[in-house]
């Protein structure tokens, strides 16, 4: 049982642990799968926003080359008027315009300088080695040529523009980028809660326009390039927080740890499970010892019980020149207690007989008791006094219902030889059979009371002749009783079993007892045959 | 093994009706496993003497030698003492232990 036990406990720990393994393993498949679901989402939310900034970024081509379109057209118009263009000019510079500076220079006479400039100076002027190649640009160019100026102190953006093909004068702007470059989004604007870049041409530290964080390159970025002018912008952004929100960012952390719970309490259920069918067949292993104990002990007071009977039996009966006798008891299925039945051959005078069967109500040692005191009663009584009736009488003061709870069916017969007869008595007992010349009858014997009901009873006998070689068989109730039949069905059925086996007497005995009870006695059987044998 | 403890079925009805009658109804079957609980279930009703005891035996299936003899006892205990709708299997029962004199037997 040890081992069975240890054996339980192997598999219970095993049917846990891969419980645990196959809960975990799912667990980390669902929560990879929904984390890399999430990143793609992510991924493409974040690439339609770029593509938002991109396309803002775009609208600003034409709110910078209006302007310097019509400044050009104008300096073309008016043979490159200071006054002219200052006055048109003012409205883009300063406080409220777009511009720190806004001039014109004379595509025809290039120099270093302006032809004239509104606001702040420009920046490019004071780079010489920029401008012929930056004014050859624009001159070619049929759009904004963007030129970085990005001088730590004073970072500008210059535009320039010429009107395509026939423009003698480039209109000239310059956009003063944020201090640092750092420009936070605004709040309420699309793209509050974006982290952002801005590059002139490449995405380089060198080429930074304008962010609004403090160290970069930005983690999870994603970039675009944005064609300004005869430019490139470069943007890359990153989302600040989940762009589908919060449960989407979550929901990997959910599975998993809902799936570690959950798989912890399937293995827990599966221990749990397991622990019980253990318990279960230890104690139906507990259950089967209880009752390997309780067979042997049934068999052993079964048998304690059969060796007390067969002591409290006749050891050996008599047998005479002319008389052979024998004896079975056989105890019923069920009993293990000793029980109440019993049969006797006790020799007389003349080669006479009494054959005594009786069945004391109930079992046990009281039964038992009063079973041996009446047969050794018998005796006693039957060394002066061979009438069966008067044995019966004198028995009937030895037992009493109201004190012993107890009754004897008892039945005597005296056996004769010279005459050959049978005188034969009933204290409520069945009727012996006899067998004689191939055929088998119940004697007609008058019953009386059953010892133990009446004090002082009276019975009489009836004697039958027998003829040469005639068997005569008593017995108790359990040869041939069964329940809900009647008694004379089983009389009946000894009768004919009876009649058609032709056996030695102690044989005939075995076969009758094995016959009638199919080898199931259910209750006790005493039965005591006789055969004269001339 | 389950039969040794196991009981034969039986039911009883007890029942002290106003005439001074004891009555016992028996369903099943009575033996040496039940008969000592039917006793003890009678036991305190007779205490009180009644006149009458009637045993209502018409669902009564089997009776054993220990039935008997507790109906017997009772006889005795009892100015009148009756069997009713006994069986014919029991009634010959009774008959082949030489009772059937002994105990009034009603329809």
């Amino acid at each position: 049982m040890l081992a069975r036990r240890a054996r339980g406990r192997r598999s219970m720990f095993r049917l846990a642990a891969v419980t645990l393994l196959v809960g975990l393993i799912i667990t980390a498949l669902l929560t990879t799968v929904s984390h890399d679901v999430f990143l793609r989402n992510e991924h493409r939310l974040l690439r339609l926003r770029i593509r938002d900034a991109a396309a803002l970024v775009t609208t600003a081509v034409p709110s910078v080359q209006t302007p310097l379109a019509s400044v050009a057209e104008l300096a073309d118009a008016t043979g490159g008027s200071k006054a002219k263009f200052r006055a048109f000019a003012a409205a883009y510079v300063g406080a409220h315009g777009e511009f720190a500076s806004l001039s014109i220079w004379d595509l025809a006479h290039p120099s270093r300088r302006p032809v004239a400039f509104v606001g702040a100076p420009p920046q490019l002027a004071t780079l010489p080695g920029l401008i012929p190649s930056f004014l050859q640009r624009v001159e070619r160019s049929t759009t904004l040529g963007v030129i970085g100026l990005l001088n730590p102190s004073d970072s500008r953006l210059g535009y320039g523009y010429s009107t395509p093909g026939r423009g003698r004068y480039a209109a000239y702007a310059e956009a003063a980028l944020p201090r640092n470059r750092y420009a936070p989004v605004q709040k309420g604007s699309p793209f509050a809660g974006m982290r952002y870049a801005l590059y002139l041409a490449q995405a380089k530290p060198a080429d930074l326009l304008a962010t609004d964080v403090h160290s970069l390159p930005l983690s999870g970025e994603v970039t675009q390039r944005v064609p300004f002018g005869d430019s490139t912008f470069v943007v890359t952004m990153a989302a600040q927080a989940s762009l589908a929100g919060v449960l989407p960012q979550e929901l990997p952390w959910i599975i998993l740890v809902g799936g570690v719970l959950l798989s912890l309490a399937a293995a827990a259920g599966a221990v749990r499970l397991i622990e019980r069918r253990v318990s279960a067949e230890s104690l139906a292993g507990e259950l089967e010892v209880v009752a390997q104990e309780n067979r042997q002990l049934y068999a052993e007071q079964r048998s304690i019980a059969q060796t007390l009977q067969h002591a409290l039996l006749p050891e050996e009966l008599p047998q005479t020149q002319v008389l052979q006798t024998a004896g079975r008891y056989v105890a019923g299925e069920r009993s293990v207690d000793i029980g109440g039945d019993w049969y006797d051959v006790i020799t007389l005078d003349q080669g006479s007989v009494l054959v005594v069967v009786g069945d004391v109500s109930g079992r046990g040692l009281r039964a038992a008791t009063t079973m041996a005191s009446l047969r050794f009663a018998i005796q006693a009584y039957a060394a002066e006094e061979s009438r069966p009736e008067e044995i019966l009488r004198k028995l009937s003061g030895l037992l009493s219902v109201t004190r012993h709870s107890q009754l004897a069916t008892t039945l005597c017969a005296r056996i004769d030889v010279e005459p050959r007869q049978v005188s034969v008595a009933s204290a409520g007992h069945l009727p012996p059979l006899l067998l004689a010349d191939g055929k088998a009858w119940f004697l007609e014997v008058p019953v009386g009371v059953p010892v133990g009901v009446d004090p002082r009873p009276d019975y009489s006998s009836v004697t039958v002749p027998v003829p040469a070689g005639a068997t005569l068989l008593a017995f108790t109730d359990g040869l041939v009783e069964r329940r809900k039949e009647q008694i004379d069905a089983g009389l009946e059925r000894l009768r004919n079993t009876a009649l058609r086996t032709e056996l030695a007497l102690p044989d005939l005995l075995s076969k009758l007892v094995a016959d009638l009870t199919a080898g199931e006695a259910k209750d006790d059987i005493a039965i005591v045959g006789l055969r004269w044998k001339s | 093994m389950e039969e040794l403890e196991a009981e034969s079925l039986l039911t009883v009805e007890v029942a002290a009706r106003n005439d001074d009658t004891l009555s016992v109804r028996l369903v099943g079957e009575l033996d040496l496993s039940n008969v000592e609980r039917l006793e003890a279930e009678v036991a305190p009703t007779l205490a009180q003497h009644p006149k009458r005891l009637v045993v209502e035996a018409g669902g009564l299936e089997f009776a054993d030698s220990s039935a008997i003899a507790l109906w017997l006892r009772w006889s005795r205990e009892v100015d009148r003492f009756e069997l009713r709708e006994l069986s014919p299997l029991l009634r010959r029962v009774l008959t082949a232990m030489g009772l059937d004199g002994r105990m009034e037997l009603g329809a």
